[in-house]
């Protein structure tokens, strides 16, 4: 069944291709952070208890934008680092997304707090090796 | 730590290396001074010998991963009295194999049992073992568990660069030919250049003879005029053969420098293979857990499966573990010393007695989201095919990483390959999918390397090790500031707590990193018993 599923997919696949070029929009940071975030914090912001923290009402996302910006950069506890994988402007729309959305208060980051988080964090962008383990 | 002069620095080292072997023996010692350059071994090969034994000392091992297994492994054997709590059903920890029947449920309630047909699996944790990582080759030796090649590079196999530009762009190539061709054509180039003396001022003019002599090896070129004009390692247009046709065969023509340059591909190449990633290494015959079931048939009997660890306590006299047991009854466990192997990113949830800078040490290391997915295909096809004959499918599709071919079961009708192998933002990304919905991510990016990869695929299992309860990430990712400041204090232990694992090694990830760092604080704990 899932063959059988995936196939009809391979088959619409050149269709979807040029609609979606068609509509080609810069994502919105809603959309970002459904596509990064959302395995672990879910798209509810509540997260998962014990594993993942709830994003919805947390201090750390409604508090001082670049602490927010440099954890979401360099990791920590358990947060992976995603420095390699999103650039300065996803980020904005993505912290910014989280910072107002599920009632969260928190003022906007710009996109040149993010950049000079990263430069602080001397975190450039690094191509990864072809394998790891 | 400068001033010493030379007699001090020489009874520093001596000093040293008593200090190693008052607690780990000799062959600790002979490991520290292979560290330091005395030439013994390249890692640290063997177990500390734990002389004098453990004499009933108590040790509950938290975890029963690779750690744990040969924490409580050694320490038993040495007359220590050991108990292991494990989360799981299952003995291993990250060194799991899925087969028919493996059941897997995330922490996003995705409910996986996996529907290989017998004798087929996937390791979604550890698969590779290299030949330095002498720990794990110890237990795979002593313990009986037979290895096989583990086809880690293969020129015969396809790279596929898609984000590229020229005619090489999208388009699956061997990767042998890109070998060929790229370093061909820079022979080429640095050979005439040598040749005309253009290098003579980095060589002697008998050492330029002899480069451009192995300018002319290296890539294959013509003696006389340097040409790189492909050679039969590239493989042919027509295969040579039998009688006058094929006969001979139809040699290949290589591609142009600016197509190779263009195409991406390059980056697929280097002089030699990283440090943990040799052109073969090993695996063991059957999947990764028969490492796993070897260590169990031994200390199997000390371990309490489905025994999930919620408060760790200790004093001046032991500690005491609170946990869940298979019933879901609360239940406690005493002893005098406690090595905890659960992974910092859990073991953060857990309600435990430590110092503060210890519990401050704890913040202070990521954990890597990382993917693997292992497609059933109902024919081989890349060996019928395509005559692929284990090795990866290097390219540029993001949240695929890598694509590989199994190094066993050849020729067989069946086989399983990994769809993808993603780790960071990628594997993070994708692992917000549907199981359905990753296998059919990971089907369409073959698809594109592979004609027969949609019609071939029969079933597949997906892991998130970010979303597997126990594990919440796939490796302990360290920064260079967590390294020089919270590494350290987890190294050592916090009053009768001591933390091992592969996050707490340089080996992070890898099986022998859990090992040897079982092995090190097996042994400190070992000198506090005895000295005490």
């Amino acid at each position: 069944m899932l063959r059988n599923a995936i196939i009809a997919a391979l088959a619409a696949a050149p269709l979807a291709l040029g609609a979606s070029a068609a509509l080609a929009a810069p994502p919105t940071g809603q959309s970002l952070y459904a596509d990064n975030c959302s395995a672990c914090h879910q798209v509810t912001g509540k997260g998962v208890k014990g594993a993942f923290p709830a994003l919805a009402g947390a201090p750390i996302v409604q508090g001082d934008g670049k602490l927010m910006a440099a954890v979401v950069i360099n990791g920590r506890a358990g947060m992976p680092s995603f420095k390699d994988d999103l650039s300065d402007a996803e980020l904005t729309g993505i912290l910014n997304y989280v910072r107002g959305a599920w009632g969260n208060k928190g003022k906007p980051v710009s996109f040149a707090d993010i950049s000079s988080v990263r430069a602080q964090s001397n975190a450039k962008a690094k191509a990864r090796g072809l394998q790891a383990h | 730590m400068k001033q010493g002069g030379h007699m001090d620095g020489v009874l520093t080292r001596r000093r040293f290396f008593e200090g190693l072997a008052a607690y780990g023996g000799v062959s600790l010692a002979m490991a520290g001074m292979d560290a330091l350059g005395y030439g013994f071994a390249s890692a640290q090969a063997a177990p500390p010998p734990l002389e004098g034994g453990g004499k009933g000392v108590k040790v509950v091992v938290l975890g029963a991963g690779l750690a744990g297994l040969t924490a409580a492994y050694e320490l038993t054997k040495h007359g220590y009295e050991v108990q292991v709590l494990e989360a799981r059903g299952f003995a291993g920890g990250r060194c799991q194999t899925a087969r028919g029947g493996f059941r897997h449920v995330d922490l996003n309630g995705n409910d996986q049992t996996c529907q290989f047909d017998e004798g087929l699996y996937i390791n979604h944790g550890p698969w590779r073992i290299p030949y330095h990582h002498r720990s794990t080759l110890h237990y795979t030796k002593l313990f009986g568990v037979p290895l096989e090649s583990f086809v880690n590079d293969n020129d015969a196999a396809y790279v596929y660069f898609e984000k590229g530009e020229g005619p090489l762009k999208g388009k699956p190539v061997r990767k042998g030919e890109i070998a060929a061709d790229a370093r061909g054509h820079a022979a080429e180039l640095i050979a005439k250049v040598a040749a005309k003396g253009g290098l003579d001022s980095a060589m002697t003019a008998e050492d330029r003879d002899l480069f451009v002599a192995y300018m002319v090896n290296e890539g294959r070129l013509s003696p006389t005029d340097f040409a790189y004009t492909g050679t039969d390692g590239r493989g042919f247009d027509v295969h040579p053969g039998a009688g006058v046709s094929p006969g001979p065969g139809k040699p290949s023509t290589p591609r142009s420098m600016a197509d190779v340059l263009h195409s991406g591909a390059w980056r697929t190449l280097t002089s030699v293979a990283g440090y943990e990633q040799q052109r073969t290494m090993l695996q063991p015959i059957g999947g990764m857990d028969q490492v796993a079931k070897a260590f169990e048939r031994k200390v199997g009997g000390l371990i309490r499966y489905s025994s999930v660890v919620e408060t760790i306590r200790q004093d001046a006299k032991g500690v005491k573990i609170g946990y869940r047991d298979a019933f879901g009854e609360k239940a406690e466990i005493s002893a005098d010393y406690c090595i905890c192997t659960i992974p910092l990113s859990v073991l953060r949830g857990v309600d435990l007695q430590a110092s503060k800078p210890f519990k401050a040490a704890m913040e202070g290391v990521a954990y890597a989201p990382v993917n693997k997915i292992g497609l059933q295909m109902k024919r081989r096809f890349w060996e019928e095919d395509h005559f692929i004959y284990g090795g990866h499918i290097y390219n540029d599709m993001p949240g695929i990483g890598t694509i590989s071919l199994p190094s066993t079961g050849w020729q067989s009708q069946k086989g399983v390959l990994l769809g993808y192998y993603a780790f960071g933002g990628e594997a993070a990304k994708i692992s917000a999918k549907s199981p359905a919905d990753r296998a059919a991510f990971a089907v369409a990016a073959g698809q594109k390397v592979f004609p027969e990869y949609a019609d071939s695929f029969e079933n597949a299992f997906s892991f998130c090790w970010h979303l597997a309860e126990f594990n919440l990430g796939g490796w302990a990712e360290w920064s260079d500031d967590g390294r020089k400041s919270a590494y350290p204090v987890l190294c050592e232990p916090d009053g009768r707590l001591y933390l091992a694992g592969e996050h707490l090694s340089y080996l992070g990830g890898w099986q022998a990193g859990a090992i040897e760092s079982a092995w090190q604080q097996i042994g400190k704990l070992h000198a506090r018993v005895r000295a005490a």
